[in-house]
C-alpha cells in the first residue's frame, strides 16, 4: 500500500477530498444533502400511494424499472 | 468548495433531466401507453389517475431522475473520487457516467431487463427488488474494481490498461448464472418487447451522456480542491 501510488497522488487524492469535506462541511449540511437524494429516489421509485404511483407509471417503465 | 461541486452536479443533472423529460414526453409516454393495450389486468382495477396526469407526472419524473443522478453522481461521488477516476476532462465525466449507468441500470438489467406493460413476470415484486438492489451493489463494485485496475496498471500500454479495466466485468456473469428463472407471459410480440427494451436502454444512455457532457462543459472549479488545504497531511 505504501508504494509509488501514494506519492504520485500526493497532490490530490481521495483521502484529501474526504479531509476537505470534513473541514468545510457541517454534519447537518451533509445530512440534508443525503436526505434530499434519498427522498428523491424514494419518491420516484418506491412510493406505493396509488395516486403518485400510477402518475409515475410511464416514467418507471421508460426508466426500465417495473414493479408489477 | 464541496458546494461548488454540488451546484455543478445539480445544474448538469437538470440539463440532462430536461433532455430525458423530452424523451419521456416524445417517446416514453406514447410507447408505454400504446403497449398498455396488451395489458389484461393491472393488479386489480385500473389506474386511479387520468392519463393526462400520468403523462405530465412522468415527464416531471424524468426531469427529477436526471437531477437525482446529477446531484448524487456528479455532485457527491465526483467530488470525492475525482482524483481516482481515469482520464481527464470529458473522458473523466464519461467514465463516471458509465459507472453510474452500470450501477443503476446496466448490471441489474442483466437479470431483470426492462419490461413493457402487458408483460407479467413470474418472480414477485419483493424478490425482484432485492435482486435489483443486490445487482446495483455489484455494478458499483465492478466499476470501482475497474477504476482500481486502471490505476494499478500505471506505466503500461493503454491497451493493457483498458483490458485490465474490462476484467472485473466478468463478475457480472455470476448473478446471471445463479439468478432464479423469471419466465414472463403476455401478448406483446417479442420483437416489440425487444424494441421497447432497447429504447429504454438508449434513453438511459442519453441521460447519462448528457449529464456528463454538460458537466464537462461547465468546467472545473477555478481553485483546485487542495489549494487552501493548509494543514499537514498526516500519514500515521
Amino acid at each position: 500500500m505504501q508504494k509509488d501510488t501514494d506519492t504520485k497522488h500526493a497532490a490530490d487524492s481521495v483521502y484529501d477530498r474526504i479531509e476537505r469535506a470534513k473541514a468545510s462541511l457541517t454534519g447537518p449540511q451533509i445530512a440534508i444533502a443525503v436526505a434530499l437524494v434519498a427522498a428523491l429516489g424514494f419518491t420516484l421509485l418506491f412510493v406505493q400511494d396509488p395516486m403518485l404511483h400510477d402518475s409515475l407509471h410511464n416514467f418507471r417503465h421508460s426508466a426500465g424499472i417495473t414493479c408489477h | 468548495m464541496a458546494t461548488d461541486y454540488l451546484e455543478r452536479g445539480a445544474m448538469a443533472g437538470v440539463a440532462g433531466g430536461l433532455v430525458y423529460g423530452l424523451f419521456v414526453a416524445t417517446v416514453g409516454n406514447a410507447f408505454t401507453a400504446g403497449l398498455e393495450t396488451f395489458e389484461h389486468s393491472h393488479g386489480g382495477g385500473g389506474p386511479v389517475v387520468s392519463e393526462l396526469t400520468t403523462t405530465v407526472a412522468s415527464i416531471g419524473g424524468g426531469v427529477l431522475w436526471g437531477l437525482l443522478f446529477g446531484v448524487a453522481a456528479f455532485g457527491m461521488v465526483y467530488f470525492f473520487l475525482e482524483p481516482a477516476i481515469p482520464g481527464s476532462g470529458a473522458t473523466k465525466r464519461l467514465a463516471l457516467a458509465g459507472a453510474g449507468f452500470l450501477t443503476v441500470s446496466g448490471a441489474p438489467w442483466l437479470v431483470l431487463p426492462p419490461q413493457p406493460p402487458g408483460v407479467e413476470q413470474a418472480l414477485g415484486t419483493e424478490t425482484r427488488l432485492a435482486w435489483y438492489a443486490g445487482l446495483m451493489a455489484l455494478g458499483a463494485l465492478v466499476a470501482v474494481l475497474a477504476g482500481l485496475a486502471y490505476q494499478r496498471t500505471d506505466h503500461h500500454h493503454t491497451a493493457v490498461r483498458l483490458g485490465a479495466m474490462a476484467l472485473p466485468l466478468a463478475l457480472l456473469a455470476v448473478p446471471v448464472m445463479f439468478a432464479p428463472a423469471n419466465p414472463v407471459h403476455g401478448d406483446v410480440p417479442a420483437a416489440l418487447v425487444a424494441a421497447y427494451r432497447w429504447t429504454v436502454v438508449f434513453g438511459q444512455l442519453v441521460l447519462w451522456a448528457t449529464i456528463a457532457g454538460v458537466h464537462a462543459w461547465l468546467g472545473d472549479s477555478d481553485t483546485p480542491a487542495t489549494d487552501d488545504l493548509d494543514y499537514p497531511a498526516t500519514a500515521d
